[in-house]
């Protein structure tokens, strides 16, 4: 959709073109008269020549419209009016008719050029009007200040010859020039921006300016500045569609500034509660552990020698088990803190999963006298791409839960389905609800089942761990009651060359 | 003969603690805080054992393991944190015999010290041709291997690798070192030829493959085969 208010490169190309319309509708005229020639009056023949000037006027500009005009009447005279074949006019009737008819002409031209004016600007308004709306639509559903940027300069583009200069403010107050803008255009966008104003002809304000610079935002809020060209102090209706145009891009920047400021507020309480959670679990799982370590050891050290030998015995297994449990956590939080780092890509390489497996067993089993943990590892697993020191926390750490919630057996299964290796974790403890499926695994939502410590941050390595390998961490109902975890990742396509002969 | 050991540890405490359990089992201790310090220690009298923990204030551990090798083939046992598993392994591949991890206890510290020390010798005398544990037999002279109370068939390179880890018992080996001496030194990047061929020797040798009793994995480093 065009709707230039100013047409000059148009003109050129048109007035050969109307000049040769009026050369027609003349020349149309008068073989219609010598046509109607000594069958009608010369009134009629007049009345044909009346009919192109209407033609011409209706449908071309003023100055043809006027100049065919007076053709005509000089036409009429010269071919009908007596004398025939001359400029003279012999009566004083024939006189008056010319006189009539070239008066009739120029208020018949002057009428319906006015008509045709008033035409074109009803429908300008109408093109406009549908811009504006269509523009609003647009910027509706738009998520970013450059594609806010974008549309604006179509959408000013297509409305005014331009070059039409959009300018947005940087977060930092300045304008965000384009290269090789004309000082000019510049101090007009920064004095604009400055003023919170529309600057340039026919606003009372910088009138001897050559552009139309508009404001995008109000004082309360500057988003930035347009700069429209060509700007005409009289052509009101162009401006105010310019300002129009310009007040809704103000108004989608100023939007999606309110979101964005929204979004940070946001995300910046989520951050601190989570970090207040954090601290607060993570210092109530450190404090007791280390409670229980200062208290042994200081019972130690002061009581020894009333102490038996069995009570003795009993607080410095306390001391080495608490003292193990808090290098586990230790642990599993260094190593969520390095996985969270997303640009640390993590390092894989072809892993066996009955060997690693075998390695968390070889670990776990002291914390498994009774040798609760059944393992099931089907013979001729295909290897998977991995780091065999992470996928052995989540598996150890998956036991280890098991270990501490529930009382019996539990099992340790490996299956391999056409594109997933899945190692499943399953106990018969006491069933976690089915809303916290998800909850559980993140970061301190724990379990408080039983009073256990460090849940939380366990299941949230494990499910860190899985996506770093491209897998899945998922928590179900195990079937006769208690959990079942399982981990499944992807095994690669392309085995390495000379595997499983 | 007293036995002498040198701890290089920059911390107080673990220093301490390292120099009174092993100065109970009747070894000689001497304490370094650097490696330029157990630099100085070395020139002056030769340890017959170093223990050597990773990241010291001045310096690369991995510089000095690499010293030592050159000319003397006292067995040293590297002590690191569990993110410093790259180091380690560097160390592991420059001569060091073996590793712990912190935090360790004194059963641990001991064992990894006695097996390090069966070994020391043994680049120059004759290196260790029979090994048994339990029911599992290799005499690496005869080229037999008897388990799980039969004589077991292996391939050329299932006993080559098993003579390897053999010949190292107690000890990890590298997967970097089995590879080399295995296959050449062309095939260290060929880990998975490991998973395969450690994955064969543990279905004819074990019980129970995925809990292993002889052929242990040292996640991340290389093998062990055990000794106790």
């Amino acid at each position: 959709m065009t709707m230039k208010s100013s047409q000059a490169p148009v003109i050129q190309r048109h007035s050969m073109q109307s000049w040769g319309t009026v050369l027609l509708l003349l020349a149309a005229a008068t073989g219609g008269g010598f046509l109607l020639d000594h069958h009608v009056s010369l009134t009629s023949q007049a009345m044909v020549y009346v009919l192109a000037v209407v033609v011409a006027s209706y449908s071309l500009r003023w100055q043809q419209s006027v100049v065919c005009a007076i053709a005509a009447v000089t036409a009429f005279n010269f071919f009908f009016v007596p004398p025939r074949w001359t400029f003279e006019v012999e009566s004083q009737e024939n006189l008056i008719a010319l006189f009539t008819m070239l008066l009739l002409a120029l208020v018949i031209s002057h009428l319906s050029a006015g008509l045709r004016r008033e035409t074109e600007i009803a429908l300008l308004n109408a093109r406009r009007a549908t811009q504006l709306q269509e523009l609003a639509t647009g910027l509706s559903e738009i998520t970013s200040a450059p594609e806010i940027m974008t549309l604006g300069q179509g959408a000013l583009d297509s409305a005014f010859e331009g070059p039409n200069i959009l300018a947005l403010r940087h977060f930092d107050g300045k304008l965000e020039l384009p290269e090789g803008l004309s000082p000019s255009v510049a101090d007009g966008l920064q004095c604009c921006m400055r003023e919170v104003a529309v600057l340039g002809p026919g606003t009372g304000r910088w009138p001897g300016l050559g552009a139309w610079y508009i404001p995008l935002g109000d004082k309360s809020q500057m988003n930035g500045a347009a700069c429209i060209q060509p700007a005409l102090a009289g052509d009101t209706s162009a401006r105010e569609h310019a300002q129009a145009l310009c007040t809704l891009l103000g108004q989608s920047l100023l939007r999606l500034d309110l979101a964005d400021s929204m979004r940070i507020a946001k995300n910046e309480a989520q951050r601190q509660q989570l970090q207040n959670t954090y601290l607060a679990a993570i210092s109530h799982d450190l404090r007791t552990p280390l409670a229980a370590v200062v208290g042994a050891a200081s019972s130690l050290q002061t009581q020894r020698d009333k102490l038996s030998q069995e009570e003795q015995d009993r607080l410095l297994a306390s001391i080495v088990s608490e003292a193990t449990y808090l290098c586990n956590v230790t642990e599993n939080t260094l190593q969520l803190v390095r996985l969270a780092n997303a640009s640390q890509q993590i390092k894989r390489d072809w892993e066996s999963m009955e060997e690693i497996v075998g390695a968390v067993l070889g670990r776990v089993r002291q914390r498994d006298p009774d040798r609760r943990i059944k393992s099931k590892v089907p013979e001729g697993l295909p290897l998977i791409k991995a780091d065999p020191v992470l996928l052995t926390q989540l598996i150890g750490n998956l036991l280890d839960n098991a270990l501490k919630y529930s009382a019996d057996s539990i099992d340790l299964t490996v299956n391999v389905t056409d594109r997933e290796l899945q190692v499943a974790v399953k106990d018969r403890g006491p069933e976690i609800p089915a809303e916290k499926y998800s909850s559980i695994f993140e970061l301190y939502a724990r379990d408080d089942l039983s009073g256990q410590r460090g849940v939380g941050l366990g299941l949230a390595l494990c499910r860190a761990i899985a996506t770093a390998h491209g897998g899945t961490l998922t928590l179900r109902r195990r079937t006769g009651g208690g959990n079942s975890f399982t981990f499944s990742m992807p095994i690669e396509a392309n085995q390495p060359e000379g595997m499983r002969p | 003969m007293t036995l002498r050991v040198l701890v290089v540890e920059d911390d107080h405490e673990i220093r301490s603690l390292m120099q009174s359990s092993l100065s109970v089992e009747g070894f000689d201790v001497q304490t370094a805080v650097s490696v330029s310090e157990a630099r100085v220690l070395l020139l002056h009298a030769l340890p017959d054992l170093m223990v050597l923990d990773l990241g010291l204030p001045d310096g690369d551990g991995a510089a000095l393991v690499q010293e030592v090798r050159k000319q003397h083939s006292l067995p040293i046992l590297v002590v690191s944190a569990r993110h410093q598993e790259t180091q380690k392994v560097q160390l592991l591949d420059a001569g060091a015999d073996d590793y712990l991890t912190k935090p360790f206890s004194v059963a641990e510290l001991l064992a990894r010290i006695r097996v390090a020390l069966r070994h020391r010798g043994t680049a120059l005398a004759a290196a260790v041709t029979v090994h048994e544990l339990d029911d599992f037999r290799v005499d690496l002279t005869l080229h037999s291997v008897q388990g799980r109370g039969q004589a077991l068939h292996l391939t050329p390179t299932e006993f080559k690798l098993l003579a390897r880890l053999v010949r190292s018992a107690g000890r990890v080996v590298t997967h970097r070192q089995l590879l080399t001496d295995v296959w050449g030194a062309e095939f260290t990047e060929h880990t998975h030829y490991l998973r395969l061929y450690m994955g064969q020797l543990r279905a004819k040798i074990e019980q129970d493959p995925a809990e292993p009793r002889h052929l242990l994995t040292e996640t991340g480093v290389g093998y062990r085969l055990a000794v106790d």
